[in-house]
């Protein structure tokens, strides 16, 4: 018997939500209809009363999850997609970011954001905002990429008291799958050697650490063996992990689904930079979508953001350098 | 000037409410300003009489200029909470001031951009590149670049990867070590950098007979390296320019004659310096070398005696050597070397036959930026035309 | 009291008449409520003046001509609502509760304020108390109050109200749309009191909107609609009162529209000269504590005397808290936690790493 990465996440909303009065569950669709992706499914008539629709109004949404939580509630909002979390920004960036810092008052508020794209699921409904709000402090910013983090990280998630930005990938929903959620090991903040390597380090997060895999499976038949941190987290970084593991390797691939600019990748780098250049036997590299809007057409689609094959090549001309 | 509004950063003062000798409360009107959006009064920050303005009508004044003082009594002074803006801690002064403290103008500050070199393209393939962990690598052991000559790189453009290297010192240890003398660094170090440059080297045949005779009639007998090396110092008092040191476009000429003296010693060789060596005869220098010799080979030279000098004579003839290419010191741009005397025909144009004659090669090596062929030539010829008269050195 | 909690469309006819005041009850609450304009017009003239002799960082914001119709919202509410202040609701936060050392240390930079200097002016609140504090961005508010509402009442809470001030301009926000809105279809305890004070900063009302008076709106949102003359601080402890109570008894949200002017500009470094002539000169220019000050005589709810001794009273009072607060030590950037999160562990040490040159 095996859950897919979305039934974890139905799983743990349904655990927090049995295990702690103070949780509820706010955001379109999710009640009777169970959510756009069926991540709340039954939990409106298990829960009655805690998982509630609400209108089309992602400021008002978010504003008002504040405001609960300023009340001793710990709220899970969904936000369809993460695309939409824009018409929100204001309320997660300048309220709930800033809410403790300028008051002392703590904002456990979850905001889930189903990222990343699908096929044929064009510019507004394909975007990974992680490195947006990770630059705003106060906020909390998770990116699981297994069966096992989607459940344990949404758990540890509602438990922090401040607000916690979950990245879900969209594609790993039903794609993913897992035999159960296992034991809970890491907790958030701490990055995980998905893979243990010798010749080159791949930091990556989100639905980009199954490409690398895939990767790293395939050159390993030529001799060559790829180390993959997976971050779990993006803010805050698990720096230290980084490094020891580009300390071992001395050559580093950043790989992220987002946009170059500024993204996550660039941040590895300059932290890496920072405090490890010396460690490095090669410029570090990094590979992300490209610098435009998400294409619709899945043929565009497929050359827009990393593939197994482009980070393949990116792997080769670093060990090459 | 107070911060009077966000993103205000000037105000114009259109109108004084009050004048210096007038008596003011605290809180009173005394100023009329105009920013970019409004009209505003500015208001005494105590009770007192207003000694003067610094200000003048219709002229604009950044925030934080002083605008005027108030002289005021002692129980009038409200002590400040806030800093004011604009003006850092240590300057901060009381609302009330003595009349002592200067005045200064106000004064607008401007924002000047700058201009920064362009930045060196950090993506480096090739032979020469070294990664930050390689030369972190080396510099733990004392390496530089010269010593990765003898490593096959596998890199980009064959550059030495941290791999190669460490394989290269694992190779290594297993092999036969001594340990090298600081002295042996000291050399290693001094030659590598000697060898940035390009050199080159010019030999001719030097006649020694003249100095051989010559120097039977002194004691103690000096030996020919002496005489070479006061026929280079007369030589280059005649004309400094082949010892001069190229320093971007201009060819900086020694200030003074010091000739240096190569000094095999223990693991390695001292450079003895022979001061002025121009301005003393032959005779006068026989002591002074003496000692500098003497003292180099228990490596006991006082400090003044070594580094800066523009030139050396180094005698390989000593060992043996008929000709050699000596390397000039890092500072230096010429080292001149004596071979071992061997006695050889020389034809006599005169009397129409060889004749037996001691000749030795006299070498100049040269750092080829400050110097070509045709002088170092004609330097070499100068000297030894010098030492066929010894008795003129 | 409404008969069960019904979701969705609401018809504004179906309200159940909250009972009236009676004029005793509104002779003690008008008492109440003006020594709290009195003590609000002393402590906002006396941080203009300091803000005028340079001794205030960044802008001063009064809510002088407004204190009637924020008082009226501080004295009708109860310990256990929530308030949510906007900018010139001085007067209102003093009568529900806030303390005066408050906005002066919050103005003044006093590291003992409820921001500790890391928020100013008007953005001070204590959120655990009801009283939100306010972000800059007009309308944002309102959802914070419709989720401490949405929380209380999942808590079994009863009885209780939430007021949201804003201004003519906030009501031009998507903010403020979505959250009315929400407030709305959630049938929450929701009163929203605003104060068209006719400019929102220099924009006239006919720049800000096109419908003929904005309590138009209330309908539109499916929820009751009030208007009141924001100078006459018996009407607007009446109908301010109303809407509260309305509220309270679950008639659903309320929309209180108050005809005021700012008397002061939009800030202490804005002198206002965009404001039309002929209103300061009607009925709404008036100043509400001269007005407040012959209502409270003519209906004999307050006297002359005591009229006097409130003045000085209320000035006193900020005389001290100000010479108080200038004793106070500012925040000292060395012994600052410069962390934006409460959860420690996951504070990037990264930046913690980063040395911080002042």
């Amino acid at each position: 018997m095996s859950i897919t990465y979305l039934e974890a996440i139905r799983l743990a909303q349904e655990r927090a939500l049995a295990e702690d009065p103070r949780v509820l569950i706010y955001g379109q669709d999710v009640g009777k209809f169970g959510g756009a992706f069926k991540a709340t499914k039954n939990l409106a008539e298990k829960f009655p009363g805690r998982v509630i629709d609400a209108p089309i109004s992602e400021d008002a949404i978010v504003g008002a999850a504040v405001g609960a939580a300023i009340q001793g509630m710990r709220p899970i909002i969904e936000i369809q997609f993460a695309d939409f979390s824009t018409t929100g920004f204001n309320q997660i960036v300048n309220h709930a970011a800033t809410l403790y810092w300028r008051t002392g008052v703590p904002c456990p508020i979850v905001i889930r954001l189903p990222s990343g794209g699908t096929l044929g699921s064009g510019p507004f409904h394909s975007q990974t905002l992680e490195a947006i709000y990770a630059h705003y402090p106060g906020l909390i910013v998770m990116t699981p990429a297994t069966v096992e983090d989607a459940y344990w990280m949404l758990l540890e998630a509602v438990e922090i008291d401040d607000p916690v930005i979950f990245c879900e990938h969209k594609y790993l929903y039903y794609h993913l799958k897992a035999e159960g959620v296992g034991e809970r090991t890491l907790p958030a903040g701490k990055a995980r050697i998905a893979r243990v390597g010798r010749d080159i380090t791949i930091v990556t997060y989100g639905a980009m650490l199954h490409e690398a895999l895939s990767v790293a499976n395939e050159l390993a038949t030529e001799g060559i063996e790829i180390e993959i941190v997976d971050l779990r987290t993006v803010k805050p970084i698990d720096t230290d992990a980084v490094i020891a593991s580009v300390a071992r390797t001395g050559r580093l691939l950043a790989v992220g689904e987002s946009w170059p600019w500024g993204g996550v990748t660039a941040e590895v780098i300059a932290r890496v930079c920072c405090e490890g250049l010396n460690l490095l036997d090669a410029p570090p590299q990094r590979l992300n979508s490209r610098d435009t809007p998400i294409p619709f057409h899945p043929n565009l689609w497929a050359a827009h953001r990393p593939t197994a094959h482009s980070i393949a090549a990116a792997v080769r001309n670093l060990l090459r350098m | 000037m107070p911060q009077l509004g966000e993103s205000i950063a000037e105000a114009t003062v259109v109108k004084f409410l009050a004048n210096p000798g007038d008596v003011v409360a605290a809180g009173q009107e005394v100023l009329e300003v105009e920013t970019n959006k409004a009209t505003m009064t500015v208001t005494s920050p105590c009770a007192g009489k207003i000694i003067s303005w610094l200000v003048e009508l219709n002229e604009s004044y950044p925030v934080g200029t002083v605008l005027g003082y108030i002289e005021t009594e002692k129980k009038f002074e409200e002590k400040p909470s806030l800093p004011s803006v604009n003006e850092s801690p240590a300057t901060q002064e009381q609302p009330s001031i003595e009349e002592k403290k200067q005045e200064h103008e106000p004064h607008r500050r401007g924002v000047y951009p700058t201009v920064r070199g362009l930045p060196v393209p950090a993506h480096l393939l090739g032979a020469s590149y070294m990664s930050p962990r390689l030369k972190a690598r080396m510099q733990e052991l004392g390496l530089h670049a010269a010593d990765l000559a003898g490593i096959k790189g596998s890199g980009a453009g064959g550059r030495v990867t941290i791999d190669d290297f460490e394989r290269y010192i694992a190779e290594i240890e297993k092999q036969k070590k001594t340990k090298a003398s600081p002295m042996r660094v000291a050399v290693a170090d001094a030659m590598r950098r000697s060898w940035t440059r390009p050199l080159a080297t010019v030999g001719i045949y030097g006649r020694l007979d003249n100095i051989l005779e010559h120097r039977k009639t002194l004691s103690p007998k000096p030996g020919p390296s002496l005489y070479v090396l006061r026929a280079l110092a007369i030589a280059l008092a005649e004309n400094s320019a082949p010892a001069g040191r190229l320093i971007g476009n201009v060819i900086v000429h020694p200030p003074s004659i010091d000739i240096g003296v190569a000094v095999e010693a223990e693991d390695g060789v001292l450079v003895p310096v022979i001061r002025n060596a121009d301005k003393k005869s032959l005779k006068e220098l026989i002591p002074i070398y003496n000692e500098l010799i003497e003292l180099a080979r228990r490596r006991r030279l006082p400090a003044e005696a070594t580094g800066s000098s523009i030139a050396t004579v180094s005698n390989y003839g000593t060992f043996g050597l008929v000709w050699a290419t000596p390397i000039p010191l890092p500072e230096q741009t010429l080292v001149l070397g004596l071979g071992a005397g061997r006695k050889m025909p020389l034809w006599d144009e005169e009397k129409q036959q060889f004749i037996p004659a001691t000749m030795a090669c006299l070498t100049l090596s040269f750092d080829h930026r400050v110097l070509d062929g045709g002088a170092a030539g004609r330097l070499l010829n100068r000297i030894s035309e010098l030492i066929m008269k010894p008795e003129m050195l | 009291m409404i008969k069960s909690l019904k979701l969705g469309m609401f018809d504004a006819k179906e309200a159940v008449n909250a009972r009236e005041m009676a004029p005793a009850e509104l002779g003690e609450r008008a008492r109440k409520a003006f020594w709290y304009m009195l003590l609000a017009r002393a402590y906002e003239d006396k941080m203009a003046l300091l803000y005028r002799a340079g001794r205030i960082s960044g802008g001063v914001f009064v809510s002088r001509g407004q204190e009637a119709l924020s008082a009226s919202i501080g004295v009708s509410l109860k310990k256990g609502d929530i308030f949510a202040p906007l900018i010139r609701d001085a007067a209102g936060r003093l009568a529900f509760g806030t303390p005066l050392l408050d906005p002066i240390r919050t103005y003044l930079g006093s590291v003992l304020g409820p921001m500790r200097g890391r928020d100013g002016n008007v953005h001070f609140g204590r959120p655990r108390e009801g009283t939100l504090a306010m972000i800059s961005h007009l309308g944002a508010m309102i959802a914070a109050v419709n989720g401490c509402l949405m929380a209380k009442r999942m808590k079994g809470e009863t009885g209780f109200v939430g007021v949201a001030s804003i201004g003519d301009g906030g009501t031009s926000t998507g903010a403020f749309h979505e959250a009315v809105n929400q407030a709305a279809v959630e049938h929450l305890p929701l009163v929203i009191v605003i104060a068209n004070n006719h400019y929102a900063y220099s924009t006239p009302n006919n720049r800000q909107f096109a419908c003929k008076n904005l309590v138009d709106r209330a309908i539109g949102y499916g929820i009751m609609g009030h208007t009141v003359d924001g100078t006459d601080l018996a009407e607007c402890l009446r109908v301010v009162g109303k809407a509260i109570e309305l509220a309270r008894s679950g008639n659903g949200p309320q929309m209180v529209v108050a005809e005021l002017l700012r008397l002061s500009g939009h800030g202490e470094h804005d002198d206002a000269s965009y404001v039309d002539e002929n209103l300061k000169k009607s009925k709404i220019g008036r100043d509400c504590i001269v007005v407040a000050e012959e209502i409270l005589k003519s209906n004999k709810w307050a006297s002359d005397e005591e009229i006097i001794n409130w003045k000085k009273a209320t000035e006193r009072a900020v005389e001290t808290a100000v010479s108080q607060v200038m004793k106070e030590p500012q925040p000292d950037p060395d012994k600052e936690d410069w962390t934006a999160i409460s959860t420690r562990r996951l504070i990037d040490t990264h930046f913690q790493n980063e040395h911080h040159v002042s």
